[in-house]
This record gives C-alpha cells, structure tokens and sequence, in this order.
C-alpha cells in the first residue's frame, strides 16, 4: 500500500523497527530483571517473586500482580496509574495466577529514556523480567505501538515526535506462544485461535475501523519479529 | 503498609558471626581490605545530565534538569538546587513505593547538605533576572540495586550528573527588557553548570564497640554492623559533612582517623569522576563535530593542536599541517548516510549489560562488553567510530561561534578515529571561549 511513500525523520520505512536490545538479571537484588531498548525508548523492569500475602482488595484464590511504574523524573500522576493499570491487567492474562495463590508478585517499571512507543517497550520488558524471575507463564507476550498517519498508510514503532504529528496510533500487545514459531510455514493448525488473539489494545486518537484493522494486521505481522528476538535473547543468555 | 506481604529478609547469627569473626581478622566477606572501595563505574546517557553509577552491586541514576522559576524572596538573585531521592522499590525488597522512609530522607539530607551548603554549586550564575526568574536545578537519584552503602554511590551519581549536565542558553530581551527567551540547544550551545569543588561522601561502618572500621560496607555488613559515619571531604581537604546519626559510640581520636582517610579517598574519587566527565565531553564534543561537518570546517583553523604519534587509517598526509588537521575533523559524508538507522542502535551500546542485541553492526558489542571503567568504553568506540556515525545531515544549523564556513576544508574528508581526541579538546576550548564572548 503506501509503505515506500511515508518518510519518516530517522530513515527507516514503515513498517522498520528500531534497533532492539534486551539484557536480563542487570540488577542483583531483585529476583528477575530485565532492561529493553527500542531506540532512545529504555525501560528497566525488576520482579519481585512471589510474597506471601494479598492486598486487601485481591482475591486471596489466586495469586495477584502489583505493578509500579516509576517516571524518569517528575510526580507520578494520572497517567503513571493508567500505565500501571494497564500493565497489570496485562501480565495478569499471562501469569499462571492458580499455581501461588495468595501470593503477591511485584513488577517494578523505572523508565530510563522516553522516545515514544514507551508503554509497549515496558510490557516487553516486563515479560522478559517474569522470565528472569521465574514466575510461571502461559505464554509470552510482545506489545507493539502502530501509528496511523493521515494518508491512512501504517507505521510501526513511532518516536515521540513522530507519536505527536501523527493522528492516531495504538498500542497492542499479542500472545507469543511457541507454536507462532515453530509453524511459520504451515497454516491453518488448530492453535490459530490463540496466535489471532489480542491481549491488550490501547488506542490514542481517532482512526476509522478498517485503518484499526490494518494497525492490527501489521502489528501482529511485527510481533513475530519481536517473538523471534525475544525467543533468542531468553535462550541464548545463559546464566 | 501492611506488613504481612512485605517480605521481610532476616539474617541468620551464623552469617552475622561469620562476617563478625572475619571483621576481627581484617577479612572482609567479599575479599576487600578495611580500607577499599569497590570498583566504581561511571556511566552517562545521551542527554546531558544523566548518569549512570555501580558501585560494587549498587546501582544509581541520577538525572538533572533545569526550568525557570521565581526565586525566593530572601534570595532574589540566586538559583535553587533541589534534589529528590527515590528508593525504587526494586533497589531491596524492604524498600516501599510512596513515602520515602527515614533513611530515604537522611540520605537525601546528607546530599542536599554536601552539595548545597557548601556552595558546590554556583547559585548566582543561575540568575537571569534579579528577582523574575532563575533557573532552578532538579536533581533525581533512583535508587534501584542496593548492594550497600547508598549515601556514596548516590552523592557520585549527583555530582557526575551535575557535571555533564548543561542548561539552556538564554536573553533577557523584550520590549522592557524583562522577557527571558530560552533558546533551542540546536541554536545556541548551552551551558555547564559553574561546581566549585566536589564534594565527595566517604561512608564508615564500625563494628565490635567501635574497634573496627570499614570503608564502603556492602549491604549485608550494614546489617551486622553496630554505627556508621558518613564523612563529606572535597579533595582540597575541606569538610563539608559529617553525619553520625546514632549507633555506637566512637572515640574522637577514631573520627579523626576516618577523616583522614576519607580526604585520600576523596581525592581519589573526585579523579576517578573527572576523568569520566571529561571522556563524556569529549565523546560529546565529538557528535557535535560530526552532526556539523560544515562548520567544522572553520574551527579547525587551530595553530597549537599538536599531533600525538597514534595509528590513524585511511588519512592522506598532507604537507602543511592546516589541512592535515581538516582531515582529523571532516569525517565521511558518504559513510554518515549509510549508518543513520543504526544510530539509534549506537546509542544505546553503554547500556547495553548482556549479550543479546539486536544489531546490524554486532562486531562492535563484542567489544564494549565486561570492560572495567567508562574509559575504555569510549576508546573503543573511538576506534570504532569511522563506520558508526551519529549523524542527521539535513542539520545544518550553525552554532554560536559560528564564522564563514571555509569552503577549502570540505575537500578532505577522511576516517580518523583517535586523532580526533587530541583535536577536539583544543576545539573545545575555543569553543567555549567563543560561546561565552558572544553570550
């Protein structure tokens, strides 16, 4: 469609992602950690492995996800909680919550460089994390933030100044279950309803319906590249 | 807070008595002698004012920032420096998001005290208007790894960051004289803060009735240990804080001791810190010649840049040695072009902890890892430099010292990597030098 003929600031095309780097256990005290960078967008995540002992609201059956994000500077105010709302909902569909119940898991989000693309870059920091810990997972999850320009054409992974022109853009996080991987060359296998799911979808702006589709069908195509990298960077670091 | 969920980590008496008998034998768990530090790596990110800092397993950020604000009324011409301490809670289990807690707050104070009371940090330089506006300094320490002794890791984290950090460039102009208009740091170079001196925190702990002193105790001697004293010294062998809240009692002829030998360990820090700020300039000095290959041109003109004998690539000798300094300073256009994508990539290669990294150069991770101190880090990239460049050649914005554009040094243009240290740093003067007459 209109891929070749979006320009964006930093050279790359549509559908190019920046350069990802993910390094797991940096810190020492916490039991896991995981630092992701999508381009100047870094996020360091800390997980504290199951406490005994639930917040009063939770639900003592099964285990609960206390998220807390931490601004690079600045109160934490509206827009901190929502990110931590958001978050915990997020890791609470792909934490086993049965196997510990009543027991609290803690995620700690600093934000270290803000470039755009930062909620996403924190969930997949996050899940790296979980991994580090050791918590048990269903499946992995990858978030990606797809932008809408006003040509209608779909841009992957905006930077901040790109977030602010553009019209519209969501941020979508997608299961990562081994199976994506395994079958890329098969189609139509039984497990197609879990890879076509969608965990999370954050939208910001006004974009029609179809445009929302179009975002949904290049984010799940960039997702595999983000599984892929993902996969790689958890298996190859041994510690 | 309720306490039934918070995880509580209690030592068992055979690990106390362990370190306890170890103390009495001059041992110290992790292989130290009473007097070492553990190995300090300083690092900074891409904007100014922000650091990095790992001291042994204590890790700190420090961030600062800047904005105009309306001064205090008994103070009407002087800038403020403010400094917030977070202890993240996944710096120590213990630690709880909110409310800082006691120690989150001595700690601040012990800082706060080193830093502003002893006039480290010019106020008066940050005026603009008497009165109207002046520039208020923040300072943000995350705590996020606490492997001991926070007050040092974290006064080096402010200080390093308060060094690299520059405000931005601003006039007072207007109809009556009173409007403060802050220019972009694309237009106009901005400024380092005026530090007159660094204060650096020396921390004691004492053990067995104040007998035993260590340097630098690591997190799990904290909590065998019976006191502690925190002592602020600057390398001219000023005392600019001594905290001793509590604990067991010392004798004063210990206090003296400790302070003697926190002035040698303050010297020693406050080297270790000028020695990172100043590759970090230099590094900084450096992108700033690449993003401007235009008007590079013009400053190269630098008669007193002597040549160090370094093994320098690809460069044509010439002659005289005017042009041979263009060589150093014009870099590739070509090569800009081809690596703009990974520049994103380049950036975030001092961060970069593991080996898993996306990256269409890899050769260059290979080399940035498990080296020991922040110099290195920046001489390999120097090394490595000619292919990476961090460079958006639609930049043509002139900067402030800015004369005509030689249009004879553009005809060079070659790869020198290391050369272009010893070039830069007279470049640097000049432009400062440059930068101050026309402010």
């Amino acid at each position: 469609m209109g891929e070749m003929e979006v320009d964006r600031a930093d050279g790359r095309t549509a559908s190019q992602l920046r350069p990802l780097a993910c390094s797991r256990n940096t810190l020492h005290r916490a039991h896991g950690s995981a630092r992701w960078s999508q381009g100047d967008t870094i996020v360091l995540a800390a997980v504290y492995g199951p406490k005994a002992g639930t917040k009063k609201g939770e639900n003592p059956e099964k285990a609960s996800i206390e998220v807390i994000w931490k601004p690079k500077t600045g109160h934490i105010g509206k827009l901190e909680k929502e990110y931590e709302m958001v978050l915990k909902r997020t890791l609470q569909s792909i934490c086993l919550l049965t196997i510990h119940p009543n027991t609290t898991t803690s995620i700690i989000v600093q934000v270290l460089g803000d470039d755009g693309a930062l909620l996403p870059c924190a969930i997949n920091a996050s899940c790296a994390a979980l991994v580090d810990a050791g918590i048990p997972l269903k499946h992995l999850a990858v978030s990606i933030c797809c932008g809408l320009t006003e040509s209608g054409s779909v841009i992957l992974d905006p930077t901040k100044a790109e977030e602010q022109k553009i019209q519209a853009f969501a941020y979508l996080v997608f299961p990562n279950s081994p199976l994506s991987v395994l079958s890329k060359g098969s189609s139509a296998e039984d497990d197609e309803p879990i890879e076509h799911g969608t965990i999370t979808s954050v939208t910001h702006g006004v974009m029609p319906v179809l445009d929302y589709f179009n975002c949904l069908e290049r984010g799940r195509a960039a997702s595999a590249k983000i599984s892929e990298f993902l996969r790689r960077s958890l298996e190859s670091q041994t510690k | 807070m309720e306490q039934r969920w918070a995880s509580t980590w209690r030592m068992s008496v055979n690990e106390r008595k362990f370190i306890e008998t170890a103390l009495a034998s001059d041992l110290r768990v992790d292989g130290r002698r009473p007097f070492d530090y553990r190995r300090l790596t300083i690092k900074f990110g891409r904007e100014d004012g922000s650091a990095e800092v790992q001291l042994g397993q204590t890790h700190v950020l420090s961030y600062v920032t800047s904005q105009l604000v309306q001064p205090y009324r008994d103070r009407p011409n002087e800038g403020s420096l403010s400094i917030f301490t977070e202890f993240s809670p996944m710096a120590d289990p213990s630690f709880e998001a909110g409310r800082p807690g006691e120690f989150a707050i001595e700690l601040g104070r012990v800082i706060d005290r080193g830093l502003r009371e002893s006039r480290a940090v010019d106020m008066e330089s940050l005026c603009v208007v008497a009165g109207k506006s002046v520039w208020s300094i923040r300072v943000d320490l995350h705590i996020i790894d606490n492997g001991g002794n926070l007050v040092d890791a974290a006064n080096i984290a402010a200080l390093a960051a308060l060094l690299t950090f520059r405000r931005p460039e601003c006039t007072v102009g207007g109809e009556n004289g009173q409007d403060v208009i802050i220019h972009d740091p694309e237009v106009m170079e901005p400024l380092p803060l005026i530090i007159h001196h660094l204060p650096i925190a020396v921390t004691f702990a004492f053990f067995s009735d104040g007998n035993i002193m260590v340097i630098d105790p690591t997190h799990k001697e904290e909590v065998v240990m019976g006191g502690r004293m925190t002592a602020t010294i600057n390398s001219n062998g000023d005392v600019c804080t001594v905290q001793k809240a509590g604990g067991e009692g010392i004798m004063s002829s210990v206090v003296m001791q400790c302070l003697r030998v926190a002035s040698v360990k303050a010297a020693d820090i406050t080297s270790k810190i000028k020695n990172a700020v100043e590759t970090y300039n230099t590094e900084r000095a450096l992108r700033k010649v690449k993003r401007h290959p235009l008007t590079a041109a013009h400053r190269v003109i630098v008669p007193d840049v002597i040549m160090k004998n370094e093994q320098v690539e690809n460069i044509g000798h010439r002659p005289d040695k005017n042009s041979r300094q263009d060589d150093e300073m014009l870099v590739d256009t070509k090569t800009c072009t081809n690596s703009e994508s990974s520049s994103g990539g380049r950036h975030t290669d001092p961060f970069v902890g593991g080996s898993s990294n996306w990256d269409p150069y890899p050769g260059r991770v290979g080399k940035l890892q498990d080296l020991p101190g922040p110099l290195m880090v920046i001489k390999e990239e120097l090394r490595s430099d000619e292919m990476v460049i961090e460079s958006t050649p639609e930049l043509s914005t002139i900067t402030s010292s800015s004369g005509t554009v030689g249009a004879s040094g553009v005809k060079q243009q070659t790869n020198a990597p290391k050369s272009l240290k010893d070039a830069v740093k007279s470049k640097n003067r000049k432009k400062n030098k440059a930068s101050t007459t026309t402010s």
